[in-house]
Order: structure tokens, then sequence, then C-alpha cells
């Protein structure tokens, strides 16, 4: 019962505090190149979308293919941008490269191996997407079911 | 550490939470006069994950543990300034953990504490610390709590990156368990260079990297008194040399690993004089992948991989009384071999889970091995919109194919001795052929189907029959309206071996991205054993707004792996509620 009472109190602090900061990380992408989430994605009132996502998540894959639909007129509409963050460790990580180009994504990929930027936002499922605008966190969708793209769309355009 | 003296430090961490939100409020009005004054930043999340195991007169082998009430709760907590972080995590396994977790996760205490500077060039940590060094064949300090896994360093490290065309790691620590650490110390030290700027590869569409790790594994031998004469050293040393290379649509990637000569355990988990050899393993990796087109090779071969940071593990007696040793638990790995094979969604693909054999073992005359060799394809198509195959949306093709052997060679049980040959294959762990098909109809439909056959040797692996298995699943998925869809599969999996014909079924409705409902089913109605022949039925909805998602689950669990990215924990049966929640701040 202690126990409880203290979960309880601890889950209740999170209300009064949203994180809204980008973490200052670096991380590859698939050329290897260093990537600092925090200052290379910085350009002003542009709206990026980092989404969270494994070559054997099947929903993230979902969430991916149905946005790459749209993802051509989105981009000419709004000033927006798309980064896919793998979070796939060594045994998947050599799946990533081909299952981009297999599907014909248009997005940006960067490689979070061991995880790094996933535990510094404390994401424990994928799919997660957060959308940042002048490098702050406005909106986050922990999970994704079939239809919430347009959610995504509301949510960016609002911005 | 007791719970009252944690519940008071969350009680304090809480008062500076809570006035932290107020100055944020307080700020916020002074945005307005322009004078914001930093005062760093407080990040975290909160993980809990509670289960309440039942009797289930249904399921002849359910576990009902002592403590029917038990979870798994985890506080992360950070505070950044400027270049400064300090971060904790308390862990609470109330009361106890989740089945089958490490016994060594236990209470309520502190699980990771550090403080890390970090500017461009430098980044400095002390305490505790994650890392990979290359596939982390050698090396992979990192957390997986579906798992039970924490394996941080508890120590210090550096990472220097003088430029953005090398970066260097020198670290040290003990390998965390449990709540303690292990007895071994290790060193590690990583270069990684960029060499494509100096090469002027960039120009021609070329890139390259290579890379060398070293990790050093210090135990005192003087930890195990059955040793006299060892034929091998407290130090155990491993290296690693990589390049990975991409030439347009091209790439190719290769690792090298060795480690030096180091005790084998025997059957029952025991150093001995005379039992040492040294280990290796290589990887090769290379694909070709332009647009809508995709394939990828990846071979690997391992001997004698096992590393520790304890070279013994530490024997334990779980709840059923059986003796179970950190091994199982997944504790004191200092390596990563994850199984290089495709990891299939559906439910019944997850049954027959090969996990990767790095290590020796000579179980009886039969059971022989030294490691493991084999490989696996990847192929990735997408039929272009508007063409026969493609239809209106286009239509996507996956191939999978992963074989899996034993090291041939020559293997002698008494005295335990193996001469293995690197190239070539000894006998067949497991393969998987899959192809999976995708398919958007229109804006309403979306179709799923795949074929998976499975061979699975459990005389080889672990104990049981050689299992056979032919697996067909197909799935559907309907959009009412923008929110609402509804997806339904059905399964069947056809198997020689073992419980043998399964069928299983889900179907789950979303109302909208915020609230899921689903129901699933999977019946092994073609067991030789009429226990066997259960329902293992699940019913249960997940709530997610913003960062905040809570999931219940009511049902039977089947026993066996539980798997997350390749690697696996065995799971008891069991009955019961789950109760997910997790947020972050």
């Amino acid at each position: 019962m202690k126990f409880l009472v203290a979960l309880i109190f601890i889950f209740s602090i999170t209300f009064a505090h949203a994180q809204d900061e980008l973490p200052s990380i670096t991380i590859k992408n698939l050329k290897n190149k260093p990537i600092n989430i925090k200052n290379q994605f910085a350009e002003k009132d542009k709206v990026y979308v980092f989404s969270f996502w494994a070559t054997w998540c099947a929903p993230c894959i979902s969430e991916l293919e149905a946005i790459s639909e749209y993802y051509e007129d989105w981009s000419e509409e709004l000033n927006m941008e798309l980064i896919a963050i793998s979070t796939d460790d060594s045994r998947t990580q050599r799946r990533v490269r081909p299952m981009l180009n297999g599907k014909d994504w248009p997005y940006e990929v960067l490689l979070d191996g061991n995880q790094e930027l996933k535990r510094a936002l404390s994401i424990v499922n994928i799919p997660y997407s957060i959308v940042v605008k002048n490098q702050k966190i406005e909106h986050i969708f922990n999970g994704y079911t079939q239809g919430a793209e347009h959610e995504l769309y509301e949510v960016i355009k609002g911005l | 550490m007791n719970f009252k003296a944690v519940l008071l430090g969350l009680f304090c961490i809480q008062l500076s939470f809570v006035s932290f939100a107020q100055n944020d409020t307080i700020e916020l009005q002074k945005v307005d006069e322009n004078k914001k004054k930093y005062k760093g930043r407080f990040y975290g999340g909160i993980e809990s994950n509670i289960q309440y195991y039942l009797e289930d007169s249904g399921l002849e082998s359910a576990i009902v543990p002592e403590d029917q009430f038990r979870s798994n709760n985890y506080l992360y907590a950070n505070y950044n300034y400027n270049r400064w972080t300090a971060g904790m995590q308390v862990e609470a396994y109330e009361q106890n953990a989740l089945l089958n977790y490490n016994p060594k996760f236990e209470g309520t205490n502190l699980g990771i504490y550090f403080l890390n500077y970090k500017d461009e060039k430098w980044d400095i940590t002390l305490g505790h610390f994650y890392e990979q060094f290359g596939n982390g064949l050698i090396l992979r300090a990192w957390e997986d709590r579906a798992l039970g896994i924490n394996s941080a360093l508890r120590g210090g490290r550096v990472k220097f990156a003088p430029n953005y065309n090398m970066e260097f790691t020198a670290l040290y620590g003990r390998q965390r368990s449990g709540f303690g650490v292990t007895a071994g110390d290790i060193f590690g030290f990583d270069a990684d260079f960029f060499l494509a700027e100096y090469l002027n590869l960039y120009e021609k569409n070329q890139d390259l990297t290579i890379g060398f790790s070293y990790v050093g594994r210090y135990e005192s031998l003087s930890n195990y008194p059955q040793l006299q004469n060892p034929e091998f050293d407290d130090l155990t040393n491993a290296f690693s040399f990589r390049a990975d290379y991409m030439c347009g649509a091209f790439y190719a990637v290769a690792e090298a690993n060795y480690k030096s000569k180091d005790g084998i355990l025997d059957v029952q988990n025991l150093l001995s004089d005379q039992s040492a050899r040294t280990g290796n393993a290589v990887t090769v990796n290379f694909g070709y992948s332009k647009s809508r087109l995709g394939l990828d090779v990846n071979l690997r071969r391992m001997e004698n991989m096992g590393f520790y940071s304890q070279r013994e593990p530490e024997v334990f007696t779980n709840f059923e009384g059986e003796p179970q040793n950190s091994f199982d638990y997944l504790d004191t790995f200092i390596n990563f071999t994850p199984a290089l094979t495709k990891q299939h969604h559906s439910l019944l693909a997850n049954i027959y889970v090969f996990q990767a054999q790095h290590s020796v073992l000579f179980e009886d005359p039969q059971v022989m091995r030294a490691g493991e060799t084999g490989g696996q394809i990847d192929f990735f198509y997408k039929f272009k919109k508007g063409t026969f195959l493609g239809g209106k949306h286009g239509t996507h093709i996956f191939l999978n194919y992963s074989n899996w052997y034993n090291l041939p060679g020559r293997y002698t049980f008494n005295p335990p001795d193996f001469d293995v040959d690197f190239f070539g294959r000894g006998n067949r762990y497991f393969s998987d052929y899959s192809i999976e098909i995708k398919k958007k109809l229109d804006e309403t439909w979306h179709l799923g189907f795949n074929y998976i056959n499975q061979y699975y040797d459990q005389r080889l692996l672990g104990g049981g029959d050689l299992v056979r298995a032919d697996i067909v699943t197909a799935e559907a998925t309907y959009s009412f309206d923008r929110k609402r869809s509804l997806r339904f599969e059905l399964e069947k999996m056809w198997a020689v071996g073992d419980r043998q014909d399964w069928f299983g079924g889900s179907i789950e409705y979303n109302f909208n991205e915020n609230l899921s409902v689903y129901f699933w089913d999977i019946w092994n109605y073609g067991s030789d054993k009429p226990e066997e022949r259960v329902h293992y039925v699940n019913v249960g909805g997940a709530y997610r707004v913003g960062a905040y998602r809570v999931a219940v689950n009511y049902g039977r669990q089947r026993g066996g792996l539980v798997c997350v990215g390749g690697v696996c924990r065995f799971v008891p049966e069991s009955s019961g509620l789950t109760i997910n929640f997790n947020t972050s701040f």
C-alpha cells in the first residue's frame, strides 16, 4: 500500500512538468556522420517530426508508410521535415538501409543504435513521435493507429 | 537503503519538482519582460509494470507465486545545467519483481547515477554509463527493462573527438548486476576514423570508416579456489577491428574480433585448470540498395565468444525451487551476440525463436558445440504504383532467409575438446524462410500476408524434439473513417514435433489515435497432451495521450521466450492482470 501511494505520488509530479526542450545528443546518420539533434534541426519556424522506429516494429512501419503517401504534399504545403530515428541495434541495423530504399521512403534516417536519444527522451514504446518547432517539443505521439497521420497533419498545421 | 529512506528521498525530489514547476510559471510571466534567467533543465521518465497473478483452473501449468502482486518501476531523472548533467534511476521491485526477473532486482534502491560533462570535443562521465563498441561483439553495456537487462558500467568514461573525422573513447568500470556490481574490472578503448574527407571519397560518392576496440576484463583467479595451476590469466583481452565501406548504392561492412585464452565453463558452469581456449568472431555484411529495391547479406561465425564480467555465474533457486544462474537472467554478459534472424511480429512465429550460440557447451556426447556459423539474406522490393502487381498504391514484398549451424570439426567429450574448421558448417540449429506481402488496396483497406517456414532443433538447443513448422498469417485493417479502424489477423501453424499445431487470431479496434482495445487467442489444439490443448486468451487495451500511455491486459501468458530485438528472456506460464504505465517529463 505504502508503495502504491509512493507510485501515485511520483506520477503526480509529471503533470506539473513536461519536457519541452530537445536534449543535445549526437547520433549518426546512414553515412556515419555525427548529427546533433538540437543544433542541426534548428531552422526558424520549421516543424521537425522525429519519429522513432525499428525495422522489426510493425506499427512503426505502418506509420512511416502512411506518412510517406502524403509526404510530398505535406512538405510542399507546410514547412516541415520528418526524421526517422531508427532504434535498431546491431542485430537489425543492417536492415535499415535496404528497407528505407526498398520501401522508397523519402526520410532522413538517423541511427540510435545504443538508444542514447531514446533514453534521454524516456521513450519506452515505439512508435513514438515528437513534433518540434524552434527547438521546443510541441507535441508527442506515443503510439500509432491507422489514420493517426491525419492528426499529425492537423498538429503540424496548427503550429 | 530501506524503503522509507527512498520514499523520503522521492518526497524531497517531488518538492523540488513542484517548486520547479512554480518557478516555471513565474518565469513564463517574466518572459514578457524579456529577462528569462536560465535555470537548467529537469527531465526524465517513469515506467511502471504491474502484474497481479491469478489462479487459473484452465491452465494447469500456471504459476501463482507467493506474492501475487508484483511490479517493476523505474524513475529516471536528470538535471542539466549548461555543459553539466547529473542523473539517476531509482528502481522499485515491489513486492518482488515480475516472475523470472533476476532475483538480485529486489526492493527499492538507486540503480543508476552519473555526472556528465559535455562540450564540443569532450564527453566525460563519472558513475554509471552505457556503451557499445562496433557491433557490440566485445562490449555492449545497455538497458532493456522488458528483458530485465541493465549491464551499465559503473566507473568513468572519457570520449574525445578532436574533430568530426575521429572519435576516441576510454573507459573503466565494473558491471552492474542487480543493485551491485560484479567482481571483474573492465577496461576499454575504442577509436573510430571517418576517412572520406581525407581521401576525398565524397566526390566519388564513396565513404569509408575504420575502427578499432580493446576490452580487458581483469578478475582475480583467487576467487576460484578449485584452480591450482590454471592455463589462463586473471586478465582476458579482447580486440576488434572493423571497416565500413560504401560506394554509391553498394555497401560492405566487416568486423573481426578476437578474445585471448580464457577459462571455459563446464556443464555445471564451473572453471577448471585445463579447460581454456581463445575465442573469435567474424562478421561480414554487404548489400545493394536503390529506390524500391534493397538486398542485404549478413554472415557471421562465432567461436567461444562467451564473455562475462564474472567468469562463473551466481546460482539461485527460483520460485519453483529449481536452480538457475546469472546467465538465465542475461546477467554479467559483457558483449552482445544477438541472433541474426528476422524478428516476426505474428504470435505463432515467435514460439520457436533462435538465440545465438556464442559459447562452448559440452552437455553430453550428442550435444557438443563451440559456437555458431551461418547467415541471413534480406530482400525488399516495391512494385511500382500503376503497374499490374503494384496496383493503385504499390505492393511491398520482403523475403528473408536465415540458416544457423554449429561449427564443423572434431569434438571429443572426455576430456572435452574440439578442433573446428573456419569454413563449412556443422549440425543445423535453426533455419527460417519467410515471405511477407503488404498491400494498400485503397483508403479503407490494408492487407498483409506472411508465410514462414522454420526448422528448430531443440535437441541441440536446450532439450526437446526437432521441430519443423509452417506458419501462414493473413491480416487486414479496415478504416471506417480517419480515426476509427479495425484490424484482424488469422494465424495457423502446422508443426511436427514438440507441441504441434496451433491456431491463432486477433482483433483490434482503434476508437481514435488515443484509445485501442484488442482481443487475441492462440490455441494449441494439435498437442498430443490433453493438458496442453489450451487457449491462451488475452484481452486488453491502451490509452495514450501526449507522452502518457496506460495499457491493461488480462489473460494467459504462454510459457517460453519473450524476445526483444533478438535477445530473449524465459517466462513461466501464468495468468493474470497486467498494467503498464509510462510517461516522460
